[in-house]
């Protein structure tokens, strides 16, 4: 054994000076990172973006961060105010700086530019029903444009037929009508009436900036939320509807704040009453702080150096993290409150330094264990919480010895307790057998009653007063929230748009064979189409022309020539007003349509569909998640079985077997007894259950660890062991509390787990080392 | 299309009405119409007006069936839920109200007008009704919204026991004359020949 330095070396105020400049870096890298930092919170970014489809991960990324920029709103009056209320919220949105693109009523001079670029183009954006009129030399094409002409209702006009004799203007247009959903034009404005025959009417935004932080959503929302009281004001009967990922962003990062207020604040204040019983000095409590606040900042920074941004589910477990990090300071201070009037602070801390590593180790491992699995979110938390954990007791193991000089020495409180707890597990046979029996009776009957649930809609808890407008939004504008669609991509413009034309006839066939009900395909063709379509014109005009006159119709001449439409001009032009989301251009020249997909009946069939097709990919966004759950769940069980039998199987090679079984006990009842927890209480087995399970095996190891640590004394063991067991329960028990699922089923399994685990630690106290009491 | 339902609507006005309200209430009495028709299409800018010749049948259950028999056939089916438009030789093309209400939209308009809902009739168009005497009547309407004033000037119907004349002026200049005769209201229920005209489009 190597000699303890009584006095601190120059070695040890080098590392505290390093330790402190570490953290005076943090702190400044906290300060240039947190004001431009956004939260995440949706229970989507916490899963895997790779299973969303083949296509290339930057286009996935591309479309989701537009969609969840959109907004949409449907407001409604009374017959006489309608469109005066739709101008006065049209013009209340535009003035908000938090948004932009708002769109309501189309002007006069929008639908101009509309018609005239839809007419300069007109040969190159021929619709599919066109192009099949003219097939076979054309005569389908010129009995379309005499019905035209000779209907009274159609409404072709001098203008019309002199300007565009082959009227393919209005066969794109009755193409695009075709596709168009349940809107119609009512003065310029989107509308759709709804049963009681009350015209909603439709305006579109989208949020100004890319990365929208907390704080703006909040403000948006809040601004919103005041325009409607003054909207509902002036027009008593005026209704609105909102639809907006920004809705149930700010919604649940609302309920995460007040979580973390909240609960955070119990948690604290937890906390500080037991360091205060404990130790009965104000200085522990400032030293706890200490080492909680430095480990949330670099766990914070750390995070944000990663990834860029914070997610919800990483703010609100980070709390237990806290419960955690405070343990280190505990198991110091403890050392130093029994032992402070024989040894120096650097005494201590070299006897307890072997113990912390051991223990940050373990603990560290159990959530970098978490970095394996595919979610972003779940990647994040165990990076803070590594992190986090580590500078917290970088920060015990560097500062602390300097700050504890003239502690108050006081001996073990409860310690009578403590003593006759370990003499029972060592005398009495029926704690001994019973405990353990008693708990394994506990977790069969438990685990008897757990159902198994991969629907991911389960986890997130949006309010229903949320999920309501936006149920009543799709059903009025038959857009479903679904999320079904098919992406197309290629490597530029034109193979993503011969891609997409190679699609559609296949989706037509879907549609007829009822896999799907409806689906949108792009109006905008590849130039080696367009090609084609001016060649067929080509061939065509001349019989069509002498159709009509024939029919004693005289028509100019009409224009043959190439009108090429590439993406960028089509974008930019009113045409593809309402097109736009569906399509995404990537800087190095990498682009994607989306094709969204309504009513799917068959998903197997659509995903066969899509493999067959170059570049295609099929995305059901929540029947993949539901299946990626199932995988993950299926493989992180088989993972934990493994790692129970590995330590099983260590034990067992370095105790032998009997002892060895009897260590390993504490692992395996606690793991089945959070599992039967989550039976009794109804709720069910999921992937985050399995998380929390790994994080149980983790800590609860560490209990038994320390009651065989060669160094340590059962009774300090005991100690320790059960301020750090209260300590986690403190926090964790908070996340029970949660409001969302999610992290109150981990919370559960980990109080359960952890509780289970501190309860039969003692367990692993070896007979032999009764003489060390 | 939204022109047929203005067809549809006052074709049904059949007596010496005096006032708007009742020549509204007469529409209910008579469920079934049949008429012969000549539109005239002056087109400018071209030397000869379209003129086709046919038959149509209003059902007040059912809907319009509109028979162009020269120069070529045509017809053209429009109900509650569909329009159907088949020429010989091709696939008929349907548009059903789901896929495509900005087509119905008035459709719905005109049933409106039908149970006499002058307000909701007041709200599209300005209305101007004259007794011309003799049982004659006109009823000019002028669209006061888009897309209805985008599109035309002014609507005319004219009639005396029957409707009798549809004039459309429309924004261009171009100019539609539909001229109605022999018109029949008996028998007073769609033979079973003519309800099969209305079956669901294959």
């Amino acid at each position: 054994m190597k000699s303890e330095p009584v006095l601190p070396q120059r070695s040890e105020k080098t590392v505290a000076l390093l330790w402190l400049a570490v953290c005076l870096t943090l702190a400044l890298v906290l300060a240039v990172l947190l004001p431009r930092s956004q939260l995440n919170s949706s229970v989507l970014a916490l899963l895997p973006q790779q299973n969303l489809g083949q296509a290339p991960a930057e286009i996935q990324h591309g479309f989701m961060q537009r969609l969840d920029r959109q907004l949409v709103w449907l407001v409604s009056a009374n017959d006489q105010d309608g469109d005066a209320v739709a101008a006065w919220w049209q013009a209340q949105l535009q003035a908000l700086p938090m948004l932009k693109q708002v769109s309501g009523a189309l002007d006069d001079d929008q639908m101009q530019r509309w018609g005239a670029y839809a007419f300069q183009h007109r040969n190159g954006l021929i619709d599919p029903a066109t192009r099949a009129r003219l097939q076979n030399g054309g005569g389908a094409q010129a009995d379309w444009i005499l019905a035209q002409l000779f209907s009274a209702f159609a409404g072709v006009g001098s203008k019309e037929i002199g300007n565009d004799p082959l009227l393919l203007v209005r066969g794109a247009q009755l193409a695009l009508q075709q596709s168009a959903n349940k809107m119609l034009l009512h003065n310029g404005w989107l509308t759709v009436n709804d049963a009681q025959q009350r015209r909603w009417y439709f305006l579109h935004g989208e949020l100004a900036s890319n990365a929208f932080s907390i704080k703006e959503s909040h403000q948006l929302v809040t601004a919103l939320n005041q325009l409607e009281q003054q909207l509902k004001t002036r027009w008593p009967d005026a209704q609105l509807l909102t639809r907006g990922t920004v809705l149930f962003s700010d919604n649940a990062s609302q309920r995460a704040q007040h979580d973390v207020e909240t609960l955070g604040s119990a948690t604290l204040a937890g906390l500080l009453l037991l360091v205060w019983l404990v130790f009965r000095s104000l200085r522990p409590l400032a030293l706890c702080a200490l080492s909680v606040a430095i480990g949330a900042m670099a766990g914070t920074v750390l995070t944000l150096l990663c990834f860029g941004e914070l997610h919800l589910t990483t703010l609100v477990m980070s709390l237990s993290i806290v419960g955690i990090s405070a343990d280190y300071t505990l198991y110091y201070l403890t050392e130093r409150m029994v032992h402070g009037e024989q040894a120096t602070p650097w005494q201590s801390l070299h006897k307890v330094r072997g113990t912390l590593l051991l223990a940050l180790g373990t603990t560290a491992i159990a959530w970098l264990l978490m970095l394996l699995a595919p979610f972003p979110g779940l990647r994040q938390l165990a990076v803070f919480a590594a992190s986090g954990l580590s500078a917290s007791c970088l920060t015990v193991i560097c500062f602390y010895p300097w700050l504890v000089r003239g502690l108050p020495v006081r001996p073990i409180p409860a310690m009578v307790w403590l003593a006759r707890w370990l003499a029972a597990w060592r005398r009495n046979n029926g704690l001994k057998r019973g405990l353990p029996a008693l708990v394994a009776i506990y977790a069969l009957s438990g685990m008897l009653q757990l159902k198994v649930d991969d629907d991911i809609a389960h986890l997130q808890s949006a309010p229903a007063q949320l999920l309501a407008q936006d149920r009543q939004l799709a059903q009025l504008t038959g857009q479903q929230a679904d999320q079904t669609w098919f992406v197309v991509w290629g490597d530029d413009e034109q193979q993503a748009l011969q891609r997409l034309s190679a699609l559609a006839p296949q989706l037509q066939q879907a549609q007829q064979q009822g896999w799907l009900a409806s689906y949108r395909v792009l109006p905008l063709s590849s130039l080696a189409q367009q090609q084609q379509d001016v060649a067929l014109l080509q061939q065509a005009a001349p019989t069509i022309l002498d159709r009509l006159k024939q029919a004693g119709i005289t028509v100019a001449n009409a224009n043959l020539n190439a009108m090429p439409v590439i993406a960028a001009d089509w974008l930019a032009s009113p045409l593809s007003e309402g097109w736009r989301l569906l399509w995404l251009s990537l800087p190095d020249g990498r682009s994607s349509v989306l094709v969204p997909i309504g009513g799917v009946k068959n998903s197997a069939a659509l995903q066969q569909l899509a493999s067959q097709q170059a570049g295609v990919s099929w995305v059901d966004r929540k029947a993949n998640y539901d299946e990626l759950f199932r995988f993950w769940r299926t493989l992180l069980s088989g993972l934990l079985a493994l790692a129970l039998l590995l330590i099983t199987a260590s034990y067992m090679l370095r105790l032998g077997v009997k002892a060895g079984l009897r260590s390993a006990l504490p692992s395996w009842l606690s793991l089945a007894a959070a599992l039967a927890t989550l039976g009794w209480i109804g709720a069910s087995l999921n992937l985050f259950a399995l998380l929390a399970l790994i994080l149980v095996l983790g800590i609860g190891i560490n209990y038994t660890l320390f009651f065989s640590n060669p160094r340590g004394t059962p009774l300090t063991s005991m100690l320790a062991v059960t301020l750090a067991m209260m300590t986690t329960l403190l926090t964790l028990g908070m996340l029970v509390f949660s409001s969302t699922a999610a992290i109150s089923g981990f919370g559960t399994v980990l109080c359960s787990g952890i509780f289970c685990a501190f309860l039969l630690a003692p367990l692993a106290l070896a007979p032999g080392k009764r003489k060390q009491r | 299309m939204r022109i047929l339902c203005l067809l549809l609507l006052v074709i049904c006005a059949n007596a010496s009405a005096v006032t708007l309200e009742q020549l509204q209430q007469r529409f209910a009495s008579q469920p079934v119409i049949r008429a012969n028709f000549v539109q005239v299409r002056t087109i400018a800018g071209m030397a000869q007006p379209l003129v086709s010749r046919g038959q149509l049948l209003i059902a007040q259950q059912q809907g319009l069936w509109w028979q162009q028999a020269t120069p070529f056939p045509l017809m053209l089916i429009l109900d509650d839920k569909r329009m159907v438009q088949s020429m010989s030789g091709q696939p008929p093309q349907v548009i059903t109200a789901d896929s495509n209400p900005q087509m119905f939209q008035f459709n719905h308009l005109l049933r409106a007008l039908f149970q006499a809902d002058e307000k909701v009739l007041r709200e599209n168009f300005a209305l101007d009704f004259h007794d011309l005497g003799n049982h004659r009547w006109q009823l000019g309407l002028t669209p006061k919204a888009a897309p209805l004033n985008k599109i035309f000037n002014r609507i005319d119907l004219q009639g005396e026991a029957f409707l009798n004349r549809i004039t459309l002026d429309d924004k261009q200049g171009d100019k539609t004359e539909i001229t109605l005769s022999a018109t029949r209201t008996e028998p007073k229920q769609l033979t079973d020949e003519e309800r099969a005209r209305f079956a669901p489009a294959q």
